[in-house]
């Protein structure tokens, strides 16, 4: 009986770790447990992992994020999951947020290290090629708390995995698309029973000069005495938008067949974007120059030791960033003048303990603490002082970030599951009140899988460095954002494996955050951060998904969500002219959506993703004036695969067509998007045995 | 089926809605009074616009320009002017300058190849100039042909640093205060275009002023704390642009941010904004204890003067983020008329 138990309890352990642990794929030459990461996988219905009980969690499994190679995971968030991606434009700033909450609301790691930038509080999802994620999962609301804290919206876990190789295998992928745009993808990798080694590389060229009929402005017909005697919206190019990002990834794991895993991952981006000129921008590419140039490297490595009934790990990391943004112009002597030049350098060090121990079937019990230290140097312009010398305006600063939890889970039946955690977390010499969160599940019935969920959390976000010391504007005043988050949800999954399966889930949820932090011009000229706003967002998240297997060769897969986003503005009123009150959060969408459907059939595969944004309003005040809003759009996106085995080779074929009815939108007010627009793909796999 | 089928075509296909193109008919009179707003916008979202307001039927009228031209006005519409007719709106990260007539907001023009336009200043038909910043050079333009004609170079200012301002004239000499990062007044002989002197003033010097008896003012922010450039109390300076030299100085307590210094119609009485609004005669030698009218967790952003009727008009930009609010005061102080325009209202220009 005893042995039965443990041997449950092995399999809950690794099931949980393997979902949820940084190396997860570690465990994959335990016996089955890799299965619950099939690219064919459908949702495990049987097995609740107490690790996951009452959370709200989406997974991205690897075929989606295989389907998307040549995207950043901005796009691919955009179209698989319910939160909002805000971007400004094709390559350039992408910014995610869940349920009606800020960027900085989102928490993102990579291998369990933080990927926020510690100066902006928010992630640049752009600059994250899905050619190097192999697991992503969002947790929703409170479901974050059980990762970090901060996360007022939620978090995004990103992470890779070793692949299971026998000796040498490469993978190259070139893609030619509009817009001159080539993008080149190559993997090696090589392994045995004890290693995993892995490299990746991305290459993506753009000269992102889509055209668009500009209807933001209008170009003059002069006659001799510069009367005007026509105008017309011009068909413009894309001005100032290339980009070139190059990416290198290094993997190595090594098990002990001991019980240990240990695992390097070190990540290098070299990128070099244009910024693309407004819609309203009269002046001419020619003459000016708008880049941004980023250098990252980020270095991770991990411990983990596995027991029969306790798990320990460690994980250390470190990370450098280098970014430059130069404005400059041409002073009509073909000298390009800066008129910005502004340079930043982060350096983290980062390390982190964990601990796991379970009691029988029914208890687990974890232990984390993490560790940030930042050191930042920002510069954001040289001057010339009153006396003469030379001088300049940033700042220098270091913070630490620690951030500790403790956790409880039992599930002393079937039916039920409880789970508390308590988090802390001390931010420079500012610590944390308690960050509480409770989570309930049960299953309702057994037919159908119906599983009740349940939780409610505190939590806490502190200013990020540039908004206590960023110069000018910086507020050391600031207070942290704080709020509360109810969610409650129910899920079913109908089905088997082999021919036909459904689930889906609802959940409804309800969060107050105070204290909101928002950069706002001052009387001097520049921005300064304020807690403003008190807002109160909630709403619903409803997801399905189906599988069905037709026959051996024709394999249907349908994913879709949906979620309603209110997200208030509950404040006091700033004076007696304010009608922001009660309003809907700038752009926010009420109604987001998206629909992705894949049909397989022998080796072909048509991939059809859709998704939907509600109208957005501009102002707090949401005026319905002509700059008001920005109305609703669709977008669609189609793809044909075809592969091909060879004696010597794997070769795919794939054609994707993005924005398939030229839809005119946009995501932010003046940034130009593209049309539709095309790119293959070549793949070649290489036999060597 | 056939259903299903007209459903997914619903949703596949694409339904932005815009509703461009739509030109609508102005006719103001020509003998009307009117006043010009210029709301910034949010910068780099290219939401400015343009209110126009008549003191007399106190009719208004938001997003002119949008309306009249079917196009934005772009991204930060900084300040305007107006010469025979025809209004110069100055939309500083647009890099352009619009010509409207100012009875029907159409455009009739317009200058490009501006750095980073701030303030438009008439020299005479065929001549102006426009302050920039980032950019050390003044532009000299020709507005009949909308063509840039030459430069002033600023000594002792890099492009980074670069900040010249507001402009005003006297004789042949144009001033000019440099704000960001700078600390003077620029003198201009508008006959040669060059720099004749310089005065050092305090810490960013906001805005200018030409007054009823020859003296120029201008008012300091005083810079930032922790600013590498200094820090100190704002004031504000009355100077003899005879000799060029401060004649008054009416300092402020640190950490004010004063702004905004303007003239009534007669130029005899001064206003600015420092948190609440102020006004002095031009004549007094001390700050007056009490404000003209006290802040009502209102963020005064803009002022101006009726120069007929006296009466105070103070753009408040709320929360920078909705439509700004214009409160209308008689030169007593009393609220005659309060409205709505466009996201922080930042400038006026009086027709």
């Amino acid at each position: 009986m005893l042995e039965i138990e443990m041997t449950r309890f092995k399999s809950i352990l690794l099931t949980t770790l393997s979902m949820v642990v940084l190396l997860p794929a570690l465990h994959a030459q335990e016996e089955g447990v890799w299965r619950h990461y099939d690219i064919d996988a459908v949702p495990i219905h049987g097995a609740r992992s107490i690790k996951e009980i009452g959370v709200k969690e989406t997974k991205l499994d690897s075929i989606v994020l295989k389907e998307g190679i040549s995207l950043s995971m901005a796009d691919i968030l955009a179209f698989n999951t319910p939160i909002f991606v805000k971007s400004y434009g094709r390559a350039t700033l992408s910014t995610v947020s869940f349920r009606g909450t800020s960027p900085s609301h989102t928490q993102v790691s990579w291998n369990g290290m933080k990927l926020n930038n510690p100066m902006l509080g928010m992630t640049d999802f752009s600059m994250i090629p899905a050619y190097f994620i192999d697991d992503a999962s969002l947790l929703h609301g409170t479901s974050s708390v059980n990762e970090t804290g901060g996360g007022l919206g939620g978090a995004v876990k990103l992470s890779t995995r070793p692949t299971q190789t026998e000796g040498f295998a490469l993978q190259y992928i070139q893609g030619i698309g509009s817009f001159n745009t080539f993008d080149e993808f190559l993997r090696l990798t090589y392994g045995n029973k004890r290693w995993q080694l892995s490299t990746r590389v991305v290459h993506s060229y753009s000269a992102n000069d889509f055209e668009y009929r500009n209807h933001d402005k209008k170009e003059n017909i002069y006659d001799e005495n510069m009367n005007i005697i026509g105008q017309y919206y011009p068909i413009e190019r894309n001005r100032s938008g290339s980009f070139k990002d190059f990416h290198i990834l290094q993997e190595a794991y090594y098990n002990t067949r001991r019980g240990s895993r240990i695992g390097l991952n070190a990540w290098y981006i070299d990128s070099n974007r244009e910024l693309p000129m407004l819609t309203v921008d009269h002046g001419a590419d020619t003459e000016f120059d708008n880049r941004q140039r980023e250098h990252t490297f980020r270095g991770v490595i991990t411990w983990d030791h596995l027991h029969s009934d306790w798990k320990v790990g460690a994980k250390a990391g470190y990370v450098n960033t280098r970014l430059a943004y130069d404005y400059k112009r041409d002073l009509g002597n073909g000298i390009m003048a800066h008129m910005t030049s502004s340079r930043s350098r982060v350096n983290t060090l980062y390390a982190q303990g964990d601990g796991e121990y379970c009691i029988g079937s029914k208890w687990l019990f974890n232990a984390s603490l993490s560790a940030h230290q930042h050191f930042v140097y920002s510069r954001d312009k040289n001057i010339i002082l009153q006396q003469g010398n030379k001088g300049i305006v940033g700042y220098n600063q270091a913070r630490i970030e620690l951030s500790g939890s403790l956790s409880a889970k039992w599930r002393p039946t079937e039916y039920l599951g409880i789970s508390a955690v308590l988090r802390e977390e001390l931010f420079g010499t500012e610590l944390s009140p308690l960050i509480p969160a409770l989570f309930i599940d049960g299953r309702l019935s057994k037919r159908g899988n119906v599983i009740a969920k349940a939780s409610i959390s505190r939590n806490y976000r502190y200013p990020s460095l540039n908004d206590l010391y960023f110069l000018p504007g910086g507020n050391p005043n600031l207070r942290s954002e704080s709020g509360w988050s109810y969610d409650a949800g129910i899920s079913f999954s109908v089905g088997n494996r082999e021919s036909f399966s459904l689930s889906g889930s609802a959940t409804w949820f309800d969060s107050y955050i105070n204290d909101w932090i928002i950069w706002l011009p001052t009387t001097k000229g520049f921005f300064s951060p304020r807690n403003v706003k008190d807002v109160h967002a909630y709403g619903v998240e409803i997801d399905a998904s189906t599988d069905i297997r037709l026959n051996d060769n024709l394999h249907l897969r349908v994913d879709g969500n949906y979620s309603w986003t209110p997200s208030i503005n509950c404040g006091e009123k700033i004076s007696d002219a304010d009608r922001s009150v009660g309003k809907q959060l700038p752009y926010v969408p009420r109604h987001t959506a998206n629909i992705s459907g894949r049909l397989s059939w022998h080796r072909w595969t048509f991939l059809y993703k859709w998704c939907y944004y509600s109208e957005r309003f501009t102002m707090s005040s949401n005026d319905l004036s002509l700059t008001g809003k920005l109305p609703p759009y669709f977008m669609s996106n189609i793809s044909l695969e075809r592969t091909v085995s060879l004696k010597w080779a794997d070769l795919s074929l794939k054609g994707s067509v993005n924005n398939l009815f030229n839809e005119e939108y946009l995501s932010v007010l003046s940034r130009p998007m593209p049309g539709i627009n095309f790119e293959i793909f070549i793949g070649i796999t290489p036999r060597w045995r | 089926m056939r259903r299903l089928l007209l459903i997914l075509t619903l949703f596949a296909v694409g339904c932005m809605e815009w509703d461009y193109g739509l030109e609508e008919d102005f006719d103001i009179e020509a003998s009307a009074r009117g006043l010009f707003i210029c709301n910034e916008g949010n910068f780099q979202y290219g939401n400015a616009t343009l209110s126009y307001y008549d003191p007399d039927t106190k009719r208004l009228e938001n997003e002119v320009f949008y309306r009249a031209n079917a196009m934005k006005l772009g991204d930060v519409a900084q300040s305007m002017t107006i010469r025979d007719g025809i209004g110069w709106v100055v939309v500083n990260n647009s890099h352009v300058v619009f010509a409207i007539d100012i009875n029907t907001f159409k455009e009739v023009g317009r200058i490009t190849g501006l750095t980073s336009p701030r303030y438009m200043h008439f020299v005479s038909d065929e001549k102006a100039y426009i302050t920039q910043i980032w950019d050390n050079r003044i532009f000299i333009v020709n507005p009949k042909r909308y063509e840039i004609t030459g430069y002033i170079d600023i000594p002792n200012m890099t492009m980074e640093q670069g900040s010249t301002e507001q402009m005003v004239q006297k004789g042949k000499y144009l001033y000019v205060n440099c704000w960001s990062y700078q600390n003077r007044i620029l003198k201009i002989d508008t006959e040669s275009d060059t720099i004749v002197g310089e005065l050092e003033v305090g810490i960013q010097p906001t805005s200018l002023a030409l007054d009823c008896n020859g003296k120029l003012w201008t008012i300091t922010d005083g810079g930032y704390d922790s600013s590498p450039y200094g820090y100190e109390a704002p004031a504000l300076y009355r100077i003899d642009p005879e000799n060029f030299t401060i004649e008054h100085t009416f300092s402020f307590k640190k950490g004010d941010a004063p702004s905004e210094v303007q003239l009534n119609g007669a130029g005899d009485t001064l206003y600015w904004i420092n948190d609440d609004i102020w006004a002095m005669d031009v004549t007094a030698e001390r700050v007056p204890v009490r404000p003209f009218l006290d802040s009502r967790g209102t963020i005064y952003y803009g002022l101006t003067v009726d120069p007929k009727s006296g009466d105070v008009y103070i753009a408040d930009a709320v929360d920078y983020t909705q439509q700004g609010k214009i409160y209308r005061y008689s030169k007593e102080g009393e609220l005659i008329n309060e409205f709505y325009v466009g996201v922080i209202p930042g400038s006026f220009c009086w027709r």
